[in-house]
């Protein structure tokens, strides 16, 4: 058998390299000419880790204002908590002038044909005052009197806050040690 | 390529834990302290003394006050700007009704860099005193004083820029009512 086909394509050729040829030929490499198209290709890029950061921002800026709509409303909760005024002030203490606004208030809107009864002689300085004058005016029943509580409550906590203070700034001053300059004979 | 694709799978890992980290950052720069965890002591409490304020009700509570008064004008100006103040105070029948760990979590939230504790009187007698203040810069932003004494648990904590100066002249002015605490006449000895 001749070869030359197989090496130059001389020669008899053989049936079955032949029928290869027809078989593989569809496979061919058929040169084209490069075709420049005439607007550029819109090259896709990635947006997945920006949409993805982007995402995660916004879930934990959603979940942050939801965490905090929650709390404020357990604080508006616990706000309105009433104030346990201590039996020590009630009884050994003159009345807090916001307690007694409080209760004038209360009487007022349990009995509103009569007139509060009111010794001014128990009640201190500053509370009859309080009473004479109306800066609030404007508010509303129920304003003004969540503002009296809100001030009953100021003025408890105020107090406990000054007399803290003071406690820790007398017991400074009683554990300082003595003046030593005192003791100290004159130079010169 | 690798450590590309890596990198950018770990970038929204990342920007989670920084959001959460600002979030706890804020958190511990907060002048607010917690005091949720005292709240179990109140079923042991002889007397219990819980009071929250926050901006908004110091503002409602503002408005009551008579600025034609000159006590209450006070206490006004004293409060304005203050964002928030919380109280709470249990007295205890007995001694040992509160742990060291309820004090402790009340002290942790004052290690934080912006806290600095101005006072600090422990006696055995008479319990411990602290008071801290946070500072940002020079302005006062926070106080915080808390009391343990053996029958008695008090935290006051002050939110904004509040004068000490003014706030210890209020114990028995301006309707204020005093508690009667007589000064140590004796020597404190721990």
């Amino acid at each position: 058998m001749n070869d030359d086909y197989l090496w130059d394509k001389s020669g008899e050729p053989d049936p079955q390299v032949q029928q290869l040829e027809e078989i593989l030929g569809t496979l061919r490499y058929q040169h084209q000419a490069l075709e420049i198209p005439s607007q550029p290709i819109d090259r896709r890029r990635s947006y997945f880790p920006i949409l993805a950061i982007a995402a995660t921002v916004a879930f934990a800026l959603v979940a942050g204002g939801l965490w905090l709509r929650a709390q404020n409303q357990k604080a508006q909760r616990t706000e309105r908590a009433t104030v346990v005024v201590p039996d020590k002030i009630k009884e050994d203490v003159p009345t807090p002038q916001i307690a007694q606004d409080g209760a004038t208030i209360q009487k007022q809107k349990d009995t509103p044909a009569k007139a509060p009864r009111l010794n001014p002689r128990n009640l201190v300085a500053g509370s009859v005052r309080h009473v004479k004058a109306s800066p609030e005016a404007g508010l509303t029943t129920k304003e003004r009197e969540e503002a009296l509580e809100a001030k009953g409550q100021l003025m408890v906590a105020l107090r406990l806050a000054s007399e803290k203070l003071n406690l820790a700034q007398r017991r400074t001053q009683s554990s300082s040690p003595p003046n030593l300059i005192r003791n100290q004979h004159k130079v010169g | 390529m690798k450590s590309l694709f890596a990198f950018k799978s770990r970038l929204p890992v990342a920007a989670m834990l920084l959001v959460l980290a600002s979030a706890l950052t804020a958190r511990a720069q907060d002048p607010k302290i917690q005091t949720s965890t005292l709240d179990h002591l109140a079923a042991k409490a002889n007397q219990t003394v819980d009071v929250n304020i926050d901006g908004r009700l110091m503002q409602i509570a503002a408005k009551v006050f008579n600025d034609q008064d000159a006590d209450e004008a006070k206490i006004k100006k004293l409060v304005n700007g203050l964002k928030g103040i919380y109280v709470k105070s249990f007295e205890f029948d007995n001694e040992g009704d509160y742990s060291p760990a309820d004090v402790e979590s009340i002290r942790s939230q004052l290690r934080g860099p912006l806290w600095s504790r101005l006072v600090n009187v422990t006696s055995k007698k008479e319990g411990i005193v602290e008071v801290y203040l946070m500072l940002n810069g020079d302005q006062v932003s926070g106080l915080a004083v808390l009391a343990f004494e053996a029958k008695e648990l008090t935290v006051v904590n002050i939110v904004g820029p509040v004068d000490l100066q003014k706030l210890s002249q209020l114990e028995g002015q301006f309707g204020v009512p005093e508690l009667g605490i007589e000064a140590p006449k004796t020597k404190t000895k721990n």
